[in-house]
Formats: C-alpha cells, sequence, structure tokens
C-alpha cells in the first residue's frame, strides 16, 4: 500500500468574489519510505495539498488518503504528523523538553514512552543544553529542530513538512538536511517535503512533484527530470577576452551565444545541428584564445523554471 | 488509555504554564478579589441604609460571585485559549491529535474545571473571612451543581470559540459577555424562562445548599432536572455552533491565520 493516496483532489476557496482554484485535479502517490519534494511558486497549492493531507483542510472533491485512511478522519494522525509553517508549531512557554512530552501526550502516548523518546530526540538533535529551556529563548535553527522533534515525537511512519528549513542559516539548513535524509535512511519514515529552497529539495529529495497553478507539471525522479533539461550548454572560458567585432559574428553565428563573467568567458547552447567542435573552430577562426571548456549542467532550479514556465 | 495519556498531557501542560507564571496567577486571583471586596463595601453601605442590594442578603453575594467567576473562568479558559493557540500556530497541532480535536477541548475544559476549583475555593474562603459568613460545603453537591451550573457556560464558550475561528477578532463581544454573566447569575429564577436561562436557576440551587443547607436529595427535583436539560442543551447548541463554524474554518482554510 502506498503511503501516501491523492487521487483527483480539489480544492475551491470560496470567497466574496467567487471559489478560488487551489487545487486542480491533483493527482499524487508516495510510496513507503520515499522522500518526495513538493515544489511550486507561492499559490501553486503546495500548503493548500499538505494541509489536506492532515486533515486540516477540507477538499472540494477528490481523495486523500495516508495508509489507506482518508486524510478528514481524525485517526489520520495515527500515520501522519507535520511541520507546518517553519517553528511556528510549539509551545513557546513550554520548555524543549516539556514540548516533546506535550506532543507525545497529545499523541496518546503513555508517559514513560514520551520520556523516552524525548530523551532521544533531544540528544539526536543536539538539544541537550536547552532541554529545559523555554521555547521562546532558543535560536531560530533551535527552534526549527524543536518543530521538527515535536513532530517526530508522535512516531508516525508519514511527515510533511511545509518549508522546513525556512529563515535558518547555511549551516543549519545543512545539518536539517542531513537529519531529513537520516528520517527515510535511518528510520525508513515516508517524507513529503514542500520548500522553495532547491538546494533543500535536490539535497534531500528522491523525487519531485511540481506543482503550477493547482495542477502536476512533472513528478519524476530528480536526475530523470535533469535528464529531461540537459542541453548541450557549454561554457568557455577565454585567456584574453573577446574582441567586439568576433563577438558580432558569433552571435550571427550562434543564436544563443552570450559573454558572462566580464568578457573572460562566453556561454553557448547548441542546436542539434550544431556540436562543441563547430564552437571550437569558429573560435579558433576568429582567433580567440580558449582556456578552457566545461558543459553547463541543469540544476533542479532550472528544472522548476523551465517546467513551470511551460518551456 | 491513549484517551487519558492525552488529557494527562493537556493537565501537565496547564499546571506548569500556572506554575511558570505565578505573578500571573496570584494577580488574577487578587484582581477578583478586589472586584469582591468593591461589592462586598457598597453592599454593606446600601444594608446600612436599609437597602439590600442582593435579595438573600451578603451569602447571596458571596454565591453569586463565585458562580461568576467560575463561569467567567470556564467561558475564557475555553474561547481566549482557542483564540492564543489560533494566533501562536499551535491549533493546527491539537487539532492533529488522533483522539480528535473535540476530545482535546473537553480535556482542557475538565483540567481547567479542576485547577479553576483550586482558585475558587482560595476566593471562596477569602471571601468568607471578609464577610464572616462561613457557608456550608457539602463537596459532592456543590461539585455537581457547579459542573451543572457552568455546562451552559461552556456551550457559549464552545459557540464563541466556533465565531472566533472564522471571525478572528472578537474579543469586544467577548468582554460583553462577561457583564451579561452578571445578569444572568443576578437574574431571579422564578419563573420557567428565567429557569431556563444559563447560570440562573444554577445559582439559586447552589445558595439553597451553600447557605440553607439543603443537599441533592432535598431540591426540588422538577429544578434538577431543568438544570440537567438546561446544561445538555447549552452545551449541545454550543459544540453544534462551533462544529459548523470548524466545517466553515477548514472549508477557508481558517484554522491557522489570524
Amino acid at each position: 500500500m502506498d503511503a501516501i493516496t491523492v487521487e483527483d483532489l480539489t480544492k475551491d476557496y470560496p470567497t466574496r468574489k467567487g471559489p478560488v482554484q487551489a487545487l486542480s485535479g491533483v493527482s499524487l502517490r508516495v510510496e513507503r519510505g520515499e522522500i518526495v519534494g513538493l515544489l511550486g511558486a507561492n499559490g501553486a497549492g503546495k500548503t493548500t495539498a499538505i494541509k489536506i493531507l492532515c486533515g486540516l483542510l477540507r477538499q472540494t472533491s477528490g481523495r486523500a488518503e495516508v495508509f489507506g485512511v482518508p486524510s478528514s478522519r481524525p485517526e489520520v494522525a495515527r500515520h501522519v504528523a507535520a511541520l507546518l509553517e517553519g517553528s511556528r508549531n510549539v509551545y513557546w512557554r513550554l520548555s524543549v523538553e516539556e514540548n516533546l512530552r506535550f506532543f507525545a501526550g497529545l499523541q496518546g502516548l503513555p508517559p514513560y514512552e514520551a520520556r523516552r523518546r524525548c530523551a532521544e530526540l533531544v540528544a539526536h538533535f543536539g538539544l541537550g543544553e536547552k532541554r529545559r529551556t523555554t521555547a521562546n529563548l532558543l535560536s531560530q535553527g533551535m527552534k526549527q529542530k524543536l518543530a521538527l522533534a515535536c513532530a517526530l515525537v508522535k512516531g508516525t511512519p508519514v511527515l510533511l513538512l511545509d518549508e522546513p528549513t525556512l529563515g535558518l542559516d547555511v549551516e543549519t539548513s545543512h545539518e536539517l538536511r542531513g537529519m531529513i535524509r537520516e528520517l527515510a535512511t535511518g528510520e525508513g519514515k515516508t517524507v513529503l517535503l514542500s520548500s522553495h529552497d532547491m538546494g533543500v529539495v535536490e539535497d534531500t529529495c528522491r523525487r519531485v512533484i511540481i506543482l503550477a497553478r493547482g495542477r502536476v507539471v512533472a513528478d519524476d525522479l530528480v536526475p530523470n527530470l535533469l535528464a529531461l533539461f540537459q542541453t548541450r550548454a557549454y561554457q568557455v572560458s577565454l585567456r584574453d577576452g573577446l574582441p567586439q567585432d568576433a563577438r558580432a559574428r558569433l552571435a550571427r553565428r550562434f543564436l544563443t551565444f552570450r559573454v558572462a563573467e566580464g568578457e573572460r568567458a562566453v556561454a553557448v547552447e547548441l542546436p542539434p545541428e550544431q556540436d562543441v567542435y563547430t564552437l571550437m573552430d569558429a573560435l579558433r577562426e576568429e582567433g580567440v584564445a580558449v582556456d578552457g571548456v566545461s558543459r553547463v549542467e541543469p540544476n533542479l532550479e532550472d528544472v522548476f523554471l523551465r517546467i513551470v514556465r511551460g518551456e | 488509555m491513549r484517551y487519558l495519556w492525552t488529557f494527562r498531557a493537556v493537565l501537565v501542560r496547564l499546571l506548569i504554564e500556572l506554575k511558570r507564571y505565578p505573578l500571573n496567577t496570584l494577580s488574577s486571583l487578587a484582581t477578583l478579589y478586589l472586584v469582591f471586596l468593591i461589592l462586598f463595601t457598597g453592599a454593606r453601605y446600601a444594608q446600612g441604609l436599609g437597602v439590600n442590594l442582593f435579595g438573600e442578603g451578603l451569602e447571596g453575594l458571596v454565591v453569586g460571585y463565585l458562580v461568576w467567576t467560575f463561569a467567567i473562568i470556564a467561558f475564557s479558559d475555553l474561547s481566549w485559549e482557542l483564540m492564543r493557540e489560533a494566533q501562536q500556530g499551535t491549533l493546527e497541532q491539537l487539532y492533529m491529535s488522533p483522539q480528535g480535536f473535540r476530545f482535546v477541548s473537553v480535556c482542557w475544559i475538565l483540567a481547567s474545571f479542576l485547577v479553576s476549583l483550586i482558585w475558587v475555593a482560595a476566593l471562596l474562603g477569602l471571601m468568607m473571612l471578609t464577610t464572616g459568613r462561613f457557608l456550608r460545603l457539602p463537596l459532592g453537591t456543590l461539585g455537581a451543581l457547579l459542573l451543572l451550573t457552568v455546562a451552559p457556560v461552556y456551550g457559549i464558550g464552545f459557540a464563541m470559540a466556533g465565531l472566533a475561528l472564522v471571525y478572528k477578532r472578537i474579543q469586544a463581544f467577548f468582554q460583553i459577555l462577561q457583564f451579561v454573566f452578571v445578569a444572568l447569575v443576578a437574574l431571579p429564577a422564578d419563573a420557567a424562562w428565567s429557569k431556563a436561562l444559563p447560570l440562573s436557576l444554577g445559582t439559586r440551587l447552589l445558595g439553597r445548599v451553600m447557605v440553607d443547607g439543603d443537599t441533592l436529595a432535598t431540591l426540588p427535583v422538577g429544578d434538577l432536572l431543568v438544570l440537567i436539560g438546561t446544561a445538555a442543551f447549552y452545551l449541545l447548541l454550543g459544540v453544534g455552533v462551533f462544529r459548523l463554524f470548524e466545517e466553515i474554518a477548514k472549508d477557508r482554510g481558517l484554522l491557522a491565520h489570524y
């Protein structure tokens, strides 16, 4: 059985000016133990989809289930926990330990089990020194770790993470990425992660689902998506720069030709009928000294932008 | 058992917050006592002029004030707490309890009722010392009557909490309700219509137990049935209204927004 099943999910938000469609016939599946990234611009429907899966929003039509339990039923919380809106999910007047024990109790866990899980998570997240500190006195990174630990203390097999690295510095973001990866590899958790930070998604997710205007526009493994948008783009470093007249002639010959890095390099995306040798010959004919050539690999951000723009 | 652990978690959280902010806890108690002192001084002065401001004398004032205090605590604990949860972003997490949000709310009500008993007992002790009128305190009878008397207030609290989920800033309405509670507590429960209102009949019955020494066995059965009926009616109505607004909030995605 899939961990998450969404079929033909539609959500219309009622407004005074008429319904606004946030999701339109979204279907997706997440297998047990997968980390899947949910990408989309603001308003694409990511948070709406996640909140429907948590049972916090009512869908207009369609099916949303976690391990076969409809998300509208409270019992779905036995299978799924969520980190929503960064670190706003913890009680700021409770200490780290008190927050963890409260959320364990809310899940219905007995006190001894809550204490055991709390001790494990405090150690795992490096919160030991701060375990008696109230959440309002923690740094942003610590708060975020606590919020994630509060979601984990419930012991659910599925985690929904909405912008888990929001507002974190680079170092803490990297630390948290490692922890998220470990959730799937070490603990067999299923994670659906929504983020604007492509680095986080590329670093943690095996597969990505891209939403645009409430629809799934791509759903594939990250390497497949990168391969799909693999272009024959090259960057050529120049030893002595590029004379103006040569630039004009090269631009006429290669339509995507552009000068980069302050005249010290050129970037070209070659059409099917041309290859890198054609480019090198052309540069040699113009008397341009070449220092090095490298192929430009697309990253997830390029792929995302091209898909969303419908390129 | 998981229901019991959830209740325990809610109770422990409430106690931690009370303990962590003792000044807030004590100042709330002091404020309630000060208001009582003002009322008591006014009542004594009026008595000196031959005017009985509180129909049943000073004992009536103590019982009425006690019920009002309990009602205010019950109401604010539920509706203000829900608004606070929505503001700080934790309401959604409460909704994600496998036991369901309504069960979590009931836990909150029971926990706050238990804690309120301690408060109200302290306030009652202070009031009895101040007035020199020592009331009868059969704990079992009082506990049952108090719960039935404030049950409609919990119903109103649920309805207001539901409104707050959708319309957010309704604090002014909350404050008006505090004065409505004064009127309901002071309302003589003679007519059938006034018995059917929240707080009114319960206050009279509590007065009979605490002042006249009545017990559950000697109170009029009809009145007790009406009290149970009104408690159930307002509580169910309040929960029904809450569910209605909860559905609207879930449909519009308003649970997290404040």
